[in-house]
């Protein structure tokens, strides 16, 4: 593996610095909805600052602190793992394997952030975040080994080139398909907010936590939407290219923020799911992406 | 049956222990039996006759006649019949067999009277605490008419409620006393096995007012329809108009009819606004906040048109013993029917929105299951029991205001669950919108208020059921002197509504609990009209707004 300085400062200052702008346009549109007028598309950032600038309490175990830090730090190793507009900074064979266990450790991250808070509604958030990641997970897998399959690589940019290459292919439509259908779960947005449920209880696995700790769990929700939505742009809709770097950049974040309107769209309107409802569908949705990959490896 | 049928049946039944039987009101039967016999009438009429359990007031009237006494109230809806069953008790040590026993919603009503008024159910499956602070004096019975209104009992140290033991290996999952979707205090144990829920326990009545004892203690007749208005923040002329018809009907007063249209077109009108408001809250419990956001905008018109007739949005005043204090005066008339016709326009959209998601029926279908039989039960009212197939309304069955003359068609759903609560009351919604049309139509002319000389005597019985949006509100008075009641018993219909969630959420996941509460649409502070009292310390104070903001900026709090 490389390590290229100048684009990781790029990839990692735009999921640090671009994704609570993200949040706000999605807040923006969940307002427009709902028949109000909404916060600034600012408000992300000030709200971070806010978080970050308040004293920090303890409760729960004392190691609880790690928790969200790790969240981030996971994430936003992940999102040097993402061509965004070129090859990622941090590129090499297997990278996608690398990518799937930095994801795997943020989702670890939540899982422990609830356990370590010693609350009720921290354990039930826990053991959601659990089920939900164990069942997703699974689909983010084999939707990317149907590009690997295809273009004979566990690199990520070579994925991307490939399907440039090629051009539209069934076993990829299905995978993106699949892909899209638990981007709601990855990003923790409705119907499957469902480690979280305010309603429910009252933020699962962030319910002791406040301050700078909930703004670095808070920045790591947000990364992950960058993070999640330039992967799926990157790897499925590819098209249209110039090799340039400016450009490049510039189509794949129209294309983030095309996919973050949509996202916010399905999450105002819709209802939480219940748990085992969820489960019943992220079942079907592995299948499709099973229906995906055995395409892909007879060849269409 | 007709209420003289009743009666034989009765008489044939328990004979010489019915020592008094009188239809003291166009179908209100009320009876004084011996205390010995009180649980064999009360399973008589319940289990036998079909009767519905209301409520329970206990009676303190050893001023006039040396004695407490009990009254239990039953009716018998198809009918129309409405039964007062009357004990009266030793005044040195009141005591009487339990009727939980035999009518199971009986349990909050006796444990009620039991700590207000020192009268021991004998015989009570659960005597814990219900309604005061766990640190209240056990031997101080503040319903009592020698306790003094203002007294503050002194506060104790180490008292905590007596909470149930979780069963063997579920663990404890709070809900409340302070909780997202609870608007107000309710403390809900859950017992939780995984995500399932295997049992619960409930402790309640955290924020007391007093209002019962400061309208037999310290108001007037026509004060206290006032109070009564701010007993709930959505349904208050519900609980003036209820309050005014019993008086009305003890002291024998007729209303005019005009006054008793305005009444019903206020009552729709607070149904329309308020099913609006639960729709919304349901929204937001399953976390669809479009719902909560378009259903909230929808029923901002109403309010508004509220505030025009009454001249406010919510707490309109209007209501005196016998009228109402404000016309509803014919240049209003087209305003009404403009803001009707947007509501229905609206209403029905989202009603069809609601209907046809897939994701929010996968939400609502099956959860909080209540049986038919367990409604019967359990005496649930108002869209709670209708969404459970149980035929029940109390503006046809036992009509106030005008709705004699303008009758609502009851929405009945058989299946039980919380989309079935959910269907009846959109469909009410748009029953009441047709009702205020009808009775605008036929509002007929005259004079606002009755003319009454004299004062009301005292001794008197009157009672009231008004269906109010969450279900039937009941209120019981009985006349006393200085011109205000002996007593005022008020029973919100969250009252029996809330005393059958344990049976909703039994076996349900965690996630279904906040909706299956949700659905019965519970109203804390209707239930809670008490005490004057900080949970916490025992203590009774008022806090003005100057002082709250300024505890509030110094971070403390109250004491």
């Amino acid at each position: 593996m490389s390590l290229s300085l100048p684009m990781a400062i790029i990839n990692v200052g735009l999921a640090l610095l671009l994704s609570p702008l993200l949040e706000g346009i999605m807040r923006k549109l969940r307002a427009r909805i709902h028949s109000r007028i909404g916060p600034p598309v600012l408000q992300p950032y000030y709200d971070l600052l806010k978080l970050l600038g308040k004293e920090d309490l303890r409760a729960g175990d004392p190691w609880l602190i790690l928790a969200p830090i790790l969240a981030l730090a996971s994430t936003l190793t992940a999102s040097l793992l993402i061509p965004l507009g070129g090859e990622a900074p941090l590129a090499g064979a297997g990278d996608l394997l690398v990518f799937l266990y930095f994801v795997g450790i943020s989702a670890v991250a939540v899982i422990f952030m609830g356990m370590l808070s010693w609350s009720p509604y921290g354990f039930l958030g826990s053991s959601r975040e659990m089920m939900i990641y164990l069942t997703v997970e699974p689909v983010l897998f084999v939707t990317l080994i149907t590009a690997a399959v295809h273009a004979r690589s566990l690199k990520l940019y070579d994925l991307v080139l490939w399907n440039h290459a090629m051009g539209p292919q069934i076993s990829m439509l299905i995978a993106a398909i699949a892909y899209f259908l638990v981007l709601q779960a990855q990003l923790g947005r409705l119907p499957f907010d469902i480690a979280e449920a305010e309603t429910e209880i009252m933020g699962g696995p962030s319910v002791e936590i406040g301050g700078p700790k909930l703004a670095l769990f808070r920045w790591s929700v947000q990364a992950k939407l960058l993070v999640f939505t330039a992967l799926f742009v990157e790897v499925f809709f590819p098209w249209p290219k110039t090799f340039q770097f400016i450009p490049d950049l510039g189509l794949t974040l129209g294309k983030v923020l095309l996919i973050v309107l949509v996202v916010a769209g399905i999450d105002a309107v819709n209802p939480r799911l219940r748990i085992d409802q969820a489960l019943v569908f992220f079942f079907g949705v592995t299948m499709v992406s099973l229906a995906g990959l055995a395409l892909a490896l007879v060849g269409s | 049956m007709t209420v003289a049928e009743l009666q034989a049946q009765l008489k044939e039944r328990f004979g010489e222990n019915l020592t008094r039987m009188e239809e003291r009101a166009p179908g209100k039967l009320s009876l004084t039996v011996q205390p010995k016999v009180l649980r064999a009438l009360a399973a008589y009429l319940f289990a036998e006759t079909g009767c519905r359990y209301v409520v329970s007031a206990g009676l303190d009237r050893r001023e006039s006649s040396r004695h407490f006494a009990v009254v239990h109230f039953f009716a018998r809806d198809p009918d129309r019949i409405a039964i007062d069953v009357n004990v009266f008790l030793d005044d040195e040590n009141p005591q009487l067999d339990s009727i939980t026993p035999v009518v199971p919603a009986a349990n909050w009503a006796e444990r009620e009277f039991a700590e207000l008024l020192g009268i021991t159910p004998l015989g009570h499956p659960d005597p814990r605490k219900l309604v005061l602070a766990d640190d209240w004096p056990p031997a101080m019975h503040p319903l009592r008419r020698d306790f003094p209104h203002d007294l503050r009992p002194e506060p104790a140290e180490g008292v905590a409620f007596q909470a149930k033991e979780p069963p063997p290996g579920a663990t404890v999952v709070p809900i409340g006393p302070y909780f997202p979707v609870l608007k107000e205090p309710a403390y809900f144990r859950l017992f939780v096995e995984g995500e399932q829920v295997v049992g619960c326990d409930y402790r309640g009545f955290y924020v007391h007012r007093g209002i019962e004892k400061l309208g037999d203690s310290v108001l007037t007749y026509n004060q206290i329809p006032f109070l009564a208005e701010r007993i709930c923040g959505i349904c208050g002329y519900v609980h003036s108009t209820c309050y005014c018809e019993a008086t009305e009907e003890a002291a024998g007063i007729d209303v005019p009819p005009r006054a008793r249209y305005i009444r019903t077109i206020m009552l729709e009108l607070e149904r329309i606004h308020s099913h609006l408001l639960w729709l919304g809250i349901a929204g937001h419990i399953i976390g669809f906040d479009t719902i909560l956001m378009q259903a909230w905008r929808i029923r901002e018109p109403v309010m508004w048109l509220c505030e025009q007739i009454s001249g406010s949005r919510k707490n309109y005043g209007m209501n005196l013993v016998g009228g109402v204090r404000r016309d509803i005066p014919p240049e209003l008339h087209a305003k009404i029917e403009e803001v009707l016709a947007k509501v229905e326009k609206e209403a029905t959209a989202i009603v069809g929105v609601v209907a046809g998601d897939t994701p929010l029926v996968m939400r609502l279908k099956g959860v909080g299951p209540l049986s038919r039989e367990d409604a019967i039960r359990l005496c649930v009212v108002g869209p709670t029991a209708r969404g459970s197939g149980v035929d029940l309304d109390a503006r046809r069955d036992h009509p106030c205001a005008a709705y004699g003359e303008v009758p609502p068609k009851v929405i009945v759903k058989e299946e039980g669950d919380a989309l079935a609560r959910t269907l009846v009351r959109l469909e009410e919604l748009l029953e009441s919108i047709a009702l205020v049309r009808k009775a605008l139509a036929h509002l007929p002319p005259g004079p606002l208020m009755a003319t009454f000389e004299g004062e009301i005597i005292d001794g008197l019985e009157g009672t009231c059921f008004v269906e109010a949006p969450r279900g039937e509100d009941f209120h019981y008075v009985l006349t006393g002197k200085a011109n205000r009641p002996l007593r005022w018993r008020v029973r919100a219909p969250s009252y029996p509504n809330l005393q059958a969630i344990p049976t909703m959420i039994q076996g349900q996941m965690v996630a279904d609990v906040p909706i299956a509460l949700g659905s019965i649409d519970p109203c804390f502070s209707c239930t809670e009209r008490l005490e004057t009292v900080d949970v916490r310390t025992g203590a009774v104070r008022v806090y003005g707004q100057e002082e709250l903001l300024r505890m509030t900026r110094e971070g403390r709090g109250c004491r």
